[in-house]
């Protein structure tokens, strides 16, 4: 019997209109397992999972979470008319909301969050998404635990942290609203190597305490320690789906995705 | 030169329309930094707030009335701002032209609004009668009791604002909304309903300041077009950066005016408050006590 999967893609498909970013995206992630994305900057990686996280409509295809479908149901329609407000007949296909009270909570690339906010006042408000469920208060210790640097910062507005700390930060963000899956957008982007190090060690025990995460990083070696399944992502479509048993080297996957001459 | 007493007396007079004048700018800076866009109809605002606090007025006698004129007002207006984003900015927040669209729906909102006034109370002046008279002297000069009330009721209720945005779940969550609304969306917060919260907040402090002016002043159905045009300025001369930002912007703009009222004349107010504004948006643009930043 196969266990049934956590969040399944059914050909989606997206961008910004008129421009397509995504196309054609067939994925099951499973209940107990974690994933990576690996692909060049600008081939949509971001875009798709801003449509699965709910703030872009998805043009086609299904987001389906926990077995319950997340989009509204069908294609978009193109737009008829230059003229009217289309925007006031066109309903959204999917709202930020309604994913993340699935438990599906996406944590953005580059995140700047709210430079004028502290720390504490972030952390503070972090948990609104799950209210009245149990386990704010377990997590608020477990976000203590892996960050102890936010500690130290409590009183700093995010506009005045280190990269790698307002990383931290999100990520925390992200734990507060009590995920059932966490998707990371390039976490470790711009970060100094021990940095990294602290962040990946961060991330390694957020795995290891059974959420599932999916993971976008640029860096192979960072990604194929922490994921059971790599996807390569080239042009707006997955090209390749590698086990961790077969987990290629960065210049492997670089042959595989751009040929030889790399 | 002049004396102590027409000195203070100018000075007293200032300070109390920077009182008025910081409610005023402040709820137009709330939106402009929340939803960044500029409501042309936060003017009459303050305007159907003074009308809908002297209706009250009409039925109510004395200081009862008047509270219960001031709370009527700011509780409707607080709805009525509240209701109007989803009408004035709602349908249009998808749209690349956002700003521009919101410009001619504000504009357009201000114009339903004070005709309906007018079809409403007619043209006529009206006036709110203050609840408290009296005076008191000091340095021989005389300043009115209820200018005082006025002035700290104005800054009590811009202490309250501040406190409720920055120390209470909701407030922060619009902070929030404010400051990066993709990110707050994640966070799974209904942006939609804190950005109708802000106009609604922002509303409430356009009628409470409406109403006090209204009974400084006659009522009548442009009455909303001088707090627009100060609220314009002052947001503009001390920027948005902070929340004090045109508090203290508005400050200077009341105690600017009062003394070019008096040395120069009513006219040539107006003149010499836009040739200030004119003069920081040159030296300074994002204005006296502004970085580049929109925050809330
Ligand atoms: N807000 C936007 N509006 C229009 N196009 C965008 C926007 N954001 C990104 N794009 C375009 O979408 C494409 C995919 O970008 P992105 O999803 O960020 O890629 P990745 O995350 O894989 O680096 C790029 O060509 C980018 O220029
Ligand atoms: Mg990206």
């Amino acid at each position: 019997m196969t266990e049934t999967p956590l969040l399944e893609l059914r050909g989606l498909g997206g961008g910004y209109p008129p421009i397509s970013v995504f196309r054609n995206i067939d994925l099951s992630v499973g209940m107990h397992e974690s994933v990576g994305f690996f692909g060049p900057n600008g081939h949509g990686k971001t875009t798709l999972l801003k449509t699965v996280a709910g703030l872009i409509d998805p043009w086609e295809g299904d987001i389906i979470f926990a077995g319950n479908r997340l989009n509204a149901e069908g294609r978009m329609r193109a737009r008829t008319s230059k003229n009217l407000n289309y925007d006031l007949f066109r309903k959204r296909r999917i709202r930020a909301e309604t994913v993340v009270n699935a438990g599906l909570i996406y944590v953005m690339q580059g995140n700047l969050l709210f430079p004028e906010m502290t720390v504490e006042e972030v952390l503070d408000i972090a948990p609104l998404a799950a209210k009245g469920r149990t386990g704010i208060t377990a997590m608020r210790q477990r976000v203590d635990d892996l960050f102890p640097r936010l500690q130290e910062r409590r009183g700093s507005k995010i506009r005045y942290l280190s990269g790698g700390e307002r990383q931290m930060v999100s990520i925390a963000v992200g734990l507060l609203a009590l995920p059932q899956m966490l998707i990371l957008d390039e976490p470790t982007l711009g970060l100094s190597p021990k940095l990294r190090i602290e962040l990946a060690q961060a991330i390694r025990k957020i795995r290891d305490s059974r959420v599932p995460l999916i993971i976008v990083d640029q860096n192979i070696e960072f990604l194929t320690g922490l994921v059971d399944r790599l996807f390569l992502f080239d042009h707006g479509s997955i090209t390749r789906e590698i086990d961790s048993g077969s987990m290629p080297k960065h210049a492997e996957i670089m042959t595989m995705m751009f040929g030889e001459a790399n | 030169m002049i004396s102590l007493d027409t000195f203070l007396f100018i000075l007293a007079s200032g300070v109390l329309l920077g009182g008025l004048y910081a409610l005023m700018a402040t709820g137009l800076a709330i939106v402009w930094t929340t939803l960044g866009v500029f409501n042309f109809a936060h003017g009459t605002f303050v305007a159907l707030g003074a009308y809908i606090a002297w209706q009250v007025t009409q039925s109510v006698n004395g200081g009862m009335g008047f509270l219960l004129a001031a709370a009527l007002s700011v509780i409707m207006m607080y709805g009525i701002g509240y209701l109007l984003h989803f009408v004035l900015i709602k349908p249009f927040e998808r749209n690349a032209n956002l700003v521009l669209l919101a410009v001619i729906t504000t504009l357009a909102a201000a114009s339903i609004i004070e005709n309906h006034i007018l079809i409403g109370w007619g043209p006529r002046d009206k006036q709110i009668v203050p609840p408290v008279s009296g005076a008191i002297s000091a340095f021989g000069a005389s300043i009115n009791i209820y200018d005082i009330v006025v002035l700290a009721v104005a800054l009590f209720s811009l202490l309250a604002m501040a406190l409720f945005l920055r120390r209470t779940s909701i407030g922060r969550a619009m902070r929030a909304a404010a400051q990066n609304r993709e990110v707050a969306e994640l966070m799974g917060l209904n942006v939609s309903r804190l950005y109708a919260m802000t106009i609604g907040l922002s509303a409430a402090t356009a009628a409470l300041a409406g109403v006090f002016a209204g009974s400084l002043r006659f009522i009548n159905p442009t009455f909303g077009t001088d707090p627009l045009m100060k609220a314009l300025i002052i947001v503009i001369l001390g920027g948005v950066a902070r929340f004090t930002s045109p508090i203290y912007a508005a400050f200077i703009v009341g105690i600017a005016e009062s003394v070019s009222v008096y040395f120069l004349g009513l006219y040539w107010a107006p003149a010499v408050l836009f040739a200030m504004m004119i003069t920081v948006l040159l030296i300074k643009p994002e204005g006296l006590f502004g970085h580049r930043s929109r925050t809330l």
